[in-house]
């Protein structure tokens, strides 16, 4: 029994890290259509920033996460702004476009900070442990798991009681209605993707305690992110959070169950097999176009 | 003549929303046939029917004694039903003549298809077709350089170059200034007779100068059927059109 | 106008067209002349290599619209039907004459297993080479374009196929040599003709193959069935209102391309002497795709130029790592450069600039046409 709710407790921990990097793709693949293959080097910037911060500036985790949120997001709207805005039409070419982006900045932070891995400390307040459901956690890894919802909560609330969510969900419906009203859509998809960015940045600081910081660790982060989002259907906030949850269920199921291996192609084999059949995801209504 | 065409009780919906609601229609061969209604009266979607593109949750569809309701769309379009959109669907990287080469739909086989044309056979076809719809200075432009005008007309061409015997068109005229819409209807004129053709217009001018007798939909449903006097002298017509400022200006 | 007259330009416009083609492969026979040392061109034949693949993903890209980020899985399973061959022709220390591959006795492997029996006839795993992509890419086709997937999820679908793929052969070690692959692998030898890696033969033997395959994908994009491809790619419905089985189509370029793509894999195992699960890796697969873009999609003689020039450059440049690092910053600018400004890549620019200079000396020889007895204008 112990043993179950164990697995179930770490399920829950991997669940609240996918949901973390997820948020933010899935922000932008659902208003913006944009797949950005780039978000996993938004999180290593994210992850780097938190190392940059402590050891240069000797902030800690927590301090920094602000300052970092703002970083990423910047980086996020300069390629809005000045890659992403050129490709209207053209939804193949953005990914290709993003991948490249990613590949730089993967690679720029390899010629300048150097290729070897990082480590980032965890927060003094929250290195130890507690109890929960008569179980020992890392209390750090409880923090990370409410973050993750409060930052649902919060984007949640941006998307749909702000203005500016009004007006992103006014221009998904219909871009050129929207301009019509006066909403200046180039901007909120400007904001939307540094948006996005920063989410990534804050899940890859937050993330870069347990994980060791290297330039191509966002690689893996994008791929769990994306199924991520698939599964939980785009424009679907909530099944993001439930995708995330049943995603860390199961990685943390199968893992413990088989090899790790065979872990990864049956994720993969589903994915292949949802996409085929439901392309729009678990947890969407089918509407007809 | 008997009937070619038979739309019997075809129902569709979208999310609970009736698009076409027990639908009865019939059209003999060779005939020019007008579709009329105000707006989401379901014109769009009876075209789509019989295409293929939309499945009809009830009801048949039987072109030459053929049930098309249960082929896909490429074995109705081998039945012989050509369709054009309402939005203009060309090929916009491909070359005039190759957008017509391709609705040249002679043989349909992967296999059938491997062989080269080094000898231009079916050239003076596609010239002849580009004659017809006025795109012989075009015919080795991107079909993407095409005003919208001449990108309609490459569509029709391309109905024309496929032959089909059931011709579907879904306001060919749009866009269209009014010299324009003249040779599509005298080109309409000619095309009636060797195949049977379904319009769906809102320019009463055109359905006028074109069609034999018009059948006004509302509702999803058929309410009328006629010459244009009659239709227009049709209470019910009247009344479903009243606050679009009547017929004419639908 | 006669109709003769038409006939006559089509064959021209074809002529004209099989040109560069037909000038770059002369080139690449052409090559051993100019370069006398064979360390060099067993390089230029790997690169060469590389660009048959990167036809192949031209041919489902460009031509049909289907971006196959998994196209490194026909190339490597082409790689280990060459390299399985190739290793049962070895004579292993352990066991002798016949015996069983090496990596498979350190495993504990007993017998040879059933699917390896065949791959002792080089003309079965020649076929293999070939066959097997095509039929695993048509399967793969028909689970994807009977559902009509398109677009974003096609190129996900094969991205992790390919990943599964490549996972499975990692695991299965005992039966594919896991992360290894396949090593120390015999000199292939047809018709009593050895191909030696660094010898002139196995170059030749490539440049046929890129004259061949460049010529079959040419003829395919040439025929009907070709057009009616690039007509799915740029409206897939409305092809299907015409009476084609748009499914069909796409499953069979898709084929086409993987058993291209298969070729080249047996190539590289020839010229690499080994297969690694990293041939159907990820890294190759997009690597790919950034030939492909940078030399012009839409051109299979581009496409090619595209992966021989930008992964020679990468090897040139990879003597230094500093170069190499570097060199990925670049490629990753000049891939984001021509994904906004040259959708059409290299060959797309070489035409504007062509046209160009045609207008240009047309223009220029009409004004001296005009010219005589005027005085020449301000123009």
């Amino acid at each position: 029994m112990d043993q179950f709710i164990e697995q179930i407790v770490t399920g829950l921990s991997i669940g609240s890290i996918l949901l973390l990097v997820a948020l933010g793709l899935s922000i932008i693949y659902g208003s913006m259509g944009i797949i950005n293959l780039a978000h996993g080097e938004f999180v290593m910037l994210g992850a780097y920033a938190a190392w940059v911060f402590h050891t240069y500036l000797g902030l800690g985790l927590l301090a920094s996460l602000v300052p970092i949120f703002l970083v990423v997001a910047a980086f996020g709207w300069v390629i809005e702004r000045y890659v992403l805005s050129l490709l209207n039409n053209r939804p193949l070419d953005t990914i290709l476009a993003t991948w490249g982006v990613g590949i730089m900045l993967q690679q720029a932070v390899r010629l300048s900070v150097g290729s070897e891995l990082r480590y980032v400390q965890l927060p003094p307040a929250l290195s130890d442990s507690m109890d929960v459901f008569g179980i020992s956690v890392s209390s750090y890894r409880v923090f990370l798991f409410v973050v993750s919802i409060a930052l649902f909560g919060a984007t949640w609330l941006l998307m749909n009681r702000t203005p500016v969510g009004m007006k992103l969900r006014a221009i998904i419906q219909d871009r050129s209605v929207a301009a019509s009203f006066g909403i200046n859509a180039k901007r909120v998809y400007a904001l939307t993707f540094a948006y996005g960015a920063g989410l990534a940045g804050l899940a890859g600081a937050l993330v870069s305690p347990l994980k060791s910081v290297s330039p191509d660790m966002g690689t893996g982060y994008v791929v769990d992110a994306f199924m991520v989002v698939v599964l939980g259907g785009v424009q679907s906030l909530a099944g993001t959070v439930a995708s995330a949850f049943i995603l860390g269920e199961l990685s943390g199921g199968i893992a413990f169950l088989q090899n790790d291996t065979v872990a990864k192609a049956i994720v993969l084999l589903a994915i292949v097999v949802l996409i085929r059949f439901r392309p729009e995801g678990l947890f969407t209504a089918r509407v007809r176009a | 003549m008997s009937s070619h065409l038979d739309l019997r009780d075809v129902s569709v919906s979208f999310n609970g929303f009736k698009a076409l609601n027990a639908l009865n229609m019939s059209v003999r061969k060779g005939e020019l046939r007008c579709l009329i209604g105000p707006n989401g009266a379901g014109k769009t979607t009876a075209l789509d029917i019989i295409c293929g593109k939309v499945k009809p949750s009830a009801g048949t569809v039987s072109f030459d004694g053929t049930a098309l309701q249960d082929l896909e769309e490429f074995e109705i379009a081998r039945a012989g039903v050509g369709r054009k959109f309402q939005v203009p669907s060309v090929f916009r990287e491909l070359s005039v003549s190759e957008n017509l080469d391709v609705a040249r739909a002679r043989r349909t086989s992967v296999l059938g298809n491997l062989r080269w044309n080094i000898g231009n056979s079916g050239r003076e076809d596609i010239e002849r077709l580009a004659e017809l719809v006025g795109l012989t200075e075009q015919l080795d432009r991107p079909a993407a350089y095409l005003s919208h005008g001449q990108t309609q007309w490459l569509e029709i061409g391309m109905l024309v170059a496929q032959d089909a015997e059931l011709i579907l068109m879904d306001e060919p005229t749009a866009g269209m200034t009014a010299q324009e819409t003249r040779k599509t209807a005298e080109l309409f004129a000619r095309l009636k007779g060797k195949h049977t053709l379904i319009v769906v217009e809102h320019d009463m001018g055109f359905v006028k100068a074109i069609g034999d007798i018009i059948s006004v939909m509302h509702m999803g449903q058929m309410l009328a059927e006629g010459t244009a006097a009659e239709v227009e002298a049709h209470p019910e017509v009247r009344r479903a059109y009243l606050g679009s400022g009547g017929i004419s200006h639908a | 106008m006669p109709s003769h007259v038409p006939n006559s330009s089509g064959l021209q416009r074809l002529i004209a067209q099989l040109a560069p083609l037909l000038i770059v492969c002369a080139i690449v026979f052409a090559l051993p002349v100019l370069l006398n040392n064979d360390f060099l061109l067993n390089k230029v034949a790997r690169y060469l290599v590389l660009g048959i693949l990167t036809v192949s993903l031209g041919l489902s890209w460009g031509f049909g619209g289907i971006l196959n980020l998994g196209q490194a899985m026909s190339f490597g399973l082409g790689s280990y039907a060459m390299a399985m061959a190739l290793k049962l022709k070895t004579v292993p220390v352990h066991t002798g004459a016949s015996g069983l591959p090496d990596f498979m006795v350190w495993n504990n492997v007993q017998h040879l297993p059933w699917f390896w029996e065949p791959f002792r006839s080089l003309t079965f795993a020649i076929a293999a080479g070939l066959i097997v992509p095509a039929l695993v890419a048509a399967a793969l086709g028909w689970f994807m374009f009977r559902g009509r997937v398109t677009g974003v999820y096609v190129s996900i679908i094969t991205l992790a196929t390919m990943v599964v793929i490549n996972l499975v052969i990692i695991d299965q070690q005992s039966y594919t040599g896991g992360f290894n692959g396949i090593t120390d692998l015999a000199q292939l030898e047809i018709f009593g003709v050895a191909f030696d890696a660094y010898g002139r033969a196995t170059y030749y033997l490539v440049a046929c193959c890129v004259l061949l395959s460049l010529l079959v994908a040419f003829a395919f994009t040439k025929s009907k069935a070709g057009l009616i491809v690039q007509a799915i790619r740029d409206h897939e419905s409305r092809v299907r209102y015409f009476g084609y089985d748009v499914a069909l189509y796409q499953i069979f370029v898709f084929a086409l391309s993987a058993a291209i793509a298969g070729l080249a894999g047996m190539l590289y195992t020839v010229v690499m002497e080994f297969a690694s699960p990293t041939f159907l890796g990820v890294q190759l697969s997009l690597s790919v795709v950034v030939w492909c873009a940078v030399g012009g999609r839409q051109s299979l003689v581009g496409a090619f130029l595209g992966a021989v020039l930008v992964a020679g450059m990468q090897g040139a440049l990879s003597e230094s790592a500093a170069f190499l690092e570097t060199w990925t910053l670049v490629m990753g600018a000049l891939f984001v450069l021509v994904v906004l400004f040259l959708p059409k890549g290299l060959a797309g620019l070489a035409q504007v600039v062509w046209r160009w200079i045609v207008q240009r000396r047309q223009a220029a020889s009409g004004r001296v046409a005009q010219g005589v007895g005027q005085t020449e204008g301000s123009t």
